[in-house]
């Protein structure tokens, strides 16, 4: 993953990771010892550029959420690099800063969470929801702070007069705009958006998606949008990470994946997408088996025993994750031999 | 009971052109009396079920999708309840096929009580329902194997040993690994994928004539969603079990249904193939519903076209076309007047919109 830097201007980076690892202890017994790791997130590098949408793909348990938080210093990392290009202070190792250093650069870095419902405080209004922020950071007091939330209701499309009712009084969209709203509070360069539209319906999905797409564009955002849901994560992404069991097997530009993968997983998983078109009706590539257990993976290849491309070697070496085209990545022995389908048969 | 006795051919009068029907429902309203009022969930559902197809039901959260099938199940409970309509159920006699002349029986289920001895006899045996989450339908405190063996000891008349027998190839019918094991486990002990095969075991056991499959995958992961529909059209293809497949995934209804029936706020506004449904809708709301959602493989990237305003609440009576304050075709004057009726347009293809047809609905006065 290092040799990608010299195609990539150090200045058009928001964020670089490097080998970003997150275990947990399994503990047992009286004396609560440790007796292994359940290994969330092992191993994982990315970049992200200025201004772009990476999407974070893989089905649930794979560490595509713990990753997310992971990153923005939600979670402490146990190994690995964060380094974020900040715009006052340039680039700083997140992965080494204390909590009065992180404070400094927290404003810059938002997350918006799947769970509209839970997500927000029942006791608080929306007006206390959204000024929360800005009040913890001293940015805006009194009436400032009123035209304020006005103008941040208004940027995401819900009526200011609004500002006294309390979260149970809207609908679940109604109410992932607030969540928006707060995390724009402050101005943020990165947003890392959890699944944000996976609690919705489906006409409500497509307004909130069009509003993270407008406010990407007016007020030069950045996201990273962990999502299981492979048609709305092509819709908005600019490239897209494949996870599997704390691991990324691909990455690459979304036409790229999506039209010709180079990982296996990555086959399956675009062979699995209900298409929305009876004439276009295929069988899926059966996966047999269930996800591994991030606490008791396989040996080499975490996918070698649902792939069906296997071969001796995939069970005894782990294959590195490797750039097989310019900006394309992927974790697979035979990443160059496989012909493989993409999304259109 | 109101039982006629007629031949296949009789009840075969339906939209569905050359389908043999299975489950007619007409003018069903469901209501659910609370505190802060009337919220009517079904306002004068019409449709037909053709037999073996897999029938699929759309629409967003609260249309009355669910409520639909909780109705047919006759589940309703307070302080919901049926206040009008019918809902024929044609069963076919099990174990009488004498060649050519196999017995049809007429059920009105909206005649039979909902706990009562005649439905807890259909219920389970000949029509059962999967839910959304496997974890909050399956029963914590009984093992998998307990809760597959009730049904077949209910409905079967079998010893305890035959039904462990039966339960065991249930469970390896649906692919699940290691059945003989899973029989002695608790639901806390499966993955998401396992308990939601279980459960169709469990809604199999008695190999019913319809299944009601509300939302059966939207819980999973797409490789295990795969897996699941799978089974689902291995199943429905094997034994021609009718399945009435609930959900708001665009995507599973275009790869698993023969037949759509559209929903909005208690109605059908529009019933037809899956085809018509997805190449030919009539219904602005069909269209708005298919354009709001991002097609995996289509390469565009342009906007998605939201639905303006959201599903009013049930409570609210809105006068005329219950779709009319976010269509965007509406005609002032006539849709926020009137209630379209229901129209065929084409075969084995209904609406309920001005645009094609200028048939009102004669609104029933419905007595509390």
């Amino acid at each position: 993953m290092s040799d990608i830097k010299a195609n990539i201007d150090k200045d058009e980076l928001l964020l670089e990771v490097t080998d970003l690892k997150k275990y947990y202890p399994v503990r047992s017994g009286l004396i609560r010892k440790s007796k292994g790791w359940v290994k969330a997130v092992d191993g994982v590098s990315l970049f992200v550029k200025k201004g772009e949408t990476l999407g974070l793909v893989g089905e649930s348990g794979c560490g595509k959420t713990t990753a997310g938080r992971t990153i923005l210093r939600l979670l402490d990392p146990t190994g690995g690099e964060i380094k974020f290009n900040d715009p006052k202070q340039g680039w700083v190792h997140l992965e080494k800063m204390d909590r009065k250093q992180l404070s400094t650069v927290r404003s810059n870095m938002q997350i918006i969470f799947q769970d509209p419902f839970s997500s927000l405080d029942p006791r608080m209004t929306v007006e206390r929801i959204i000024a929360e922020p800005l009040v913890i950071n001293k940015m805006a007091r009194g009436s400032e702070l009123h035209d304020l939330i006005t103008q941040l209701m208004k940027t995401v499309g819900m009526r200011p007069e609004f500002r006294s009712r309390y979260p149970h009084a809207f609908s679940g969209g109604q109410r992932q705009r607030i969540g928006i709203a707060r995390a724009l509070a402050l101005n943020p360069k990165l947003v890392i958006c959890d699944e944000p539209v996976s609690a919705l319906d489906v006409s409500i999905q497509a307004q909130v998606l069009n509003l993270l797409e407008d406010l990407q564009r007016d007020l030069n955002l950045t996201y990273i949008f962990v999502a299981h849901d492979l048609s709305v994560v092509e819709h908005i992404s600019d490239r897209v990470a494949v996870m599997y069991v704390g691991r990324l097997v691909e990455l690459a530009a979304t036409d790229e994946l999506y039209y010709s993968p180079r990982h296996p997983y990555t086959e399956a998983l675009m062979a699995a997408v209900p298409k929305p078109d009876p004439r276009r009706r295929d069988r899926p590539i059966k996966l047999p088996g269930e996800v591994a257990s991030p606490a008791n993976p396989p040996s080499g290849c975490y996918f070698h025993p649902r792939c069906r491309y296997v071969k001796d070697i995939c069970s005894q070496e782990t294959p590195p994750f490797v750039e097989v085209e310019p900006l394309h990545f992927s974790a697979c022995h035979f990443a160059n031999e496989l012909k493989l389908r993409g999304v259109i048969g | 009971m109101n039982q006629i006795i007629g031949s296949v051919n009789e009840s075969a009068a339906s939209i569905f052109e050359g389908e043999e029907i299975i489950l007619k429902v007409r003018d069903l309203h469901t209501y659910f009396y609370t505190d802060i009022g009337v919220a009517r969930a079904l306002n004068g559902v019409s449709f037909d079920i053709p037999r073996g197809k897999v029938m699929g039901m759309v629409g967003e959260s609260g249309c009355g999708k669910s409520v639909t099938a909780l109705s047919i199940m006759r589940m309703v409970t307070k302080p919901g309840r049926i206040v009008k309509g019918e809902i024929t159920y044609y069963r076919k006699q099990k174990g009488q096929k004498e060649s050519n002349t196999e017995i049809i029986e007429e059920i009105d289920l909206t005649k039979l009580k909902g706990m009562g001895p005649e439905m807890r006899s259909i219920r389970g045996a000949e029509m059962s329902m999967i839910f959304q989450e496997p974890m909050t339908s399956l029963n914590p405190s009984y093992t998998i194997g307990d809760q597959i063996m009730e049904a077949i000891l209910l409905h079967q008349g079998v010893d305890k040993d035959e039904a462990l027998k039966r339960a065991i190839d249930i469970l390896n019918g649906v692919g699940m690994a290691n059945p003989a094991l899973v029989v002695k486990r608790y639901p806390h002990e499966l993955s998401g994928g396992m308990r939601q095969r279980a459960m169709i075991s469990l809604a199999l056991s008695c190999t019913p004539s319809i299944l009601f499959a509300d939302e059966p995958t939207t819980a999973l992961d797409v490789t295990t969603e795969a897996q699941i529909l799978d089974l689902m059209r291995d199943l429905q293809t094997r034994i021609s079990m009718t399945i009435v497949f609930i959900t708001h995934n665009l995507g599973v209804v275009a790869q698993m249904c023969d037949y759509v029936t559209v929903m909005y706020l208690g109605r059908v506004v529009e019933q037809a193939t899956v085809d018509d449904i997805y190449y030919n809708p009539k219904h602005p709301y069909t269209s708005a519903l298919l354009r709001s959602i991002p097609h995996v493989g289509s390469r565009q990237k342009d906007r998605l076209q939201p639905i303006s305003g959201v599903v009013p609440d049930p409570y609210s009576a809105i006068k005329g076309c219950p779709f009319h304050p976010r269509c965007p075709q509406v005609i002032r004057g006539k849709c926020d007047v009137d209630v379209p009726g229901l129209t065929m347009v084409g075969k084995s293809h209904t609406v309920r919109c001005f645009l094609h047809s200028d048939t009102v609905e004669v609104e029933s006065d419905v007595r509390h």
